[in-house]
């Protein structure tokens, strides 16, 4: 499907991608249509609004949207846009607020939306506009799926549990507890945002698993950016898992993780941390305990398509790569903890988290530089004719993949001693093919078609 | 004209004149400077307003009454 979108930009076959795809204006402006007016997207976490009336403004590729909980509890998202001129009606980060107003003429909205309060309503308007047709522009489907809130603005987009397919378990790594029981996760202080000079797709690229430039973060590994003070973060599973790509080739998410061997619980990490040491290696035997063999899977980065990216090994942390232009990001990272963990846990990770990722995270610093130098080498006349190469470990992936009983869904790449592929990025550049390509769900949700037809 | 009133200063309770002539007693005040949520005491123009809580625009408010 890839070579109905402009043939040649992204060619699965070679293992060759364009650099247009990256720096072209039109390409970019293409995909806020065929991409992020589509896909689901992440918003936000119901953490981060507790309370009735309490908002955050959030992002949805390039439109600034409202994360709030109405006076009775429910959640909504809406365009932060007046309907009358197009003003943001919520200029703050986050708060409380019984009505949103815009500053430019007054329209003011309820936190449920509805059009309350028109300036001069009776006399200049003479009682005649119809307020009930001019609320917030609210997003086509929502989804709290066990606190972090998707959006999507397609009525047409298949609900986002079928978007996901069988990704769900890497998200749950995500949102459980580390004990394993459901949806755990709260956001530990603020949201991280920073600008990057590169294109969005650098950081989609990178977080969907590219293990290659681990080169990259070696000064760090070796200053000791692990949580214990020592090495890698993930030193332990890696001496003692098997260590996978795993991509959904009709969904275009992808990540890395590790499956421990049966029996075995991950090394600790925490060695210089008494309490929090404890508390974690408790947290395991529960997960074991409760989940069985599924307790057994370690999380790593990934990409849900086409800009969350997930990380539930430590730090735990979910980011989107919003975009502003072709050649620019908005990063946003998020972290969590267990909202029941004890405050000395919560603490020793906060620092952990701040000193790893986001702006002033040493590791993040490292990728940052990459995406940026890498950006403007390639926006050039010259430079721009030349494509990337992706053809790392091409025809190499298998499905079915098992590891001592438990089966792995999708196309599979065992890394652990090749030690890399490119699976990941060929996965997302397929499914951003597909997307830009595809004129309708029809020919996007493939999986409908691939299920066999209920007998008449 | 007079000059503005800050609304945003005002506290529930307040009564408050406005520009045709009605006068109206803040429920609650959410503080953005541009509106009141107010219930109608008097309203000469339009006497069925009297008893209603409806927002008020602050470039209505002509001042405390």
């Amino acid at each position: 499907m890839s070579a109905a979108y402009r043939p040649g930009l992204v060619d699965l076959a070679t293992g060759q991608v364009s650099r247009e795809i990256f720096v072209n204006e039109e390409i970019y402006a293409e995909e806020q249509e065929k991409i992020f007016a589509r896909a689901w997207l992440f918003v936000g976490h119901e953490s981060q609004i507790p309370n009735p009336g309490d908002y955050v403004v959030s992002c949805m590729g390039e439109e600034s949207v409202i994360l709030c909980r109405d006076r009775t509890g429910q959640i909504h998202v809406f365009l932060n846009s007046c309907r009358h001129r197009g003003m943001k009606v919520c200029r703050y980060d986050e708060g409380n607020a019984a009505v949103f107003t815009c500053p430019y003429h007054g329209w003011s909205y309820g936190t449920d939306g509805r059009l309350v309060g028109v300036p001069y309503f009776r006399e200049a308007y003479h009682s005649r506009l119809d307020r009930t047709q001019w609320g917030l522009v609210e997003v086509a489907q929502l989804c709290n799926y066990k606190g972090a809130i998707w959006a999507t603005w397609d009525t047409e987009a298949p609900p986002f549990a079928e978007y996901l397919g069988e990704f769900t378990r890497y998200l749950d790594l995500q949102l459980d507890g580390w004990d394993g029981r459901e949806g755990q996760a709260e956001v530990l202080c603020g949201v991280q945002k920073w600008l990057v000079p590169c294109n969005w797709k650098f950081p989609a690229e990178n977080f969907s698993g590219d293990t290659y430039h681990n080169i990259s973060h070696r000064s760090v590994d070796l200053a000791g950016i692990g949580p214990s003070g020592a090495s890698r973060r993930d030193l332990g599973e890696r001496n003692v898992s098997r260590k996978l790509h795993v991509c959904m080739p009709d969904r275009g998410h992808q990540t890395i993780h590790y499956i421990l061997p049966k029996g075995e619980l991950p090394p600790p990490a925490y060695q210089n941390a008494p309490i929090v040491a404890e508390y974690f290696r408790h947290c395991e035997e529960e997960k074991r305990r409760r989940l069985g063999d599924m307790a057994r899977l370690v999380g790593a980065p990934g990409e849900i398509f086409p800009n969350t990216a997930l990380l539930s090994r430590q730090p735990r942390t979910m980011a989107a790569w919003h975009p502003r232009g072709s050649h620019q990001t908005e990063c946003w990272r998020w972290f969590f903890v267990d909202k029941d963990a004890p405050s000395e846990v919560k603490n020793f990770l906060r620092d952990y988290y701040i000193r790893y990722s986001g702006p002033a995270g040493m590791t993040e610093q490292d990728d940052m530089e990459n995406w940026n130098y890498a950006h403007a080498a390639s926006r050039g006349t010259i430079a721009r004719r030349y494509p990337y190469n992706y053809e790392q470990g091409a025809g190499t992936a298998v499905a079915n993949y098992e590891y001592q009983g438990l089966r792995v869904p999708g196309e599979v790449i065992d890394i652990t001693d090749v030690q890399s592929s490119e699976q990941p990025a060929r996965n997302f550049y397929r499914r951003w093919a597909e997307f830009m390509a595809a004129d309708s769900w029809d020919r996007l949700a493939t999986w409908r078609q691939a299920q066999p037809q209920a007998a008449e | 004209m007079s000059d503005p009133v800050n609304i945003r200063a005002l506290a529930p309770g307040t009564r408050v004149a406005l520009a045709d002539g009605a006068v109206a007693e803040i429920v609650s005040n959410p503080a953005d400077g541009v509106w009141l949520f107010a219930r109608y005491l008097e309203a000469p123009r339009d006497p069925a307003l009297v008893g209603q809580e409806e927002m008020i625009f602050a470039q209505d408010v002509i001042g405390v009454a």
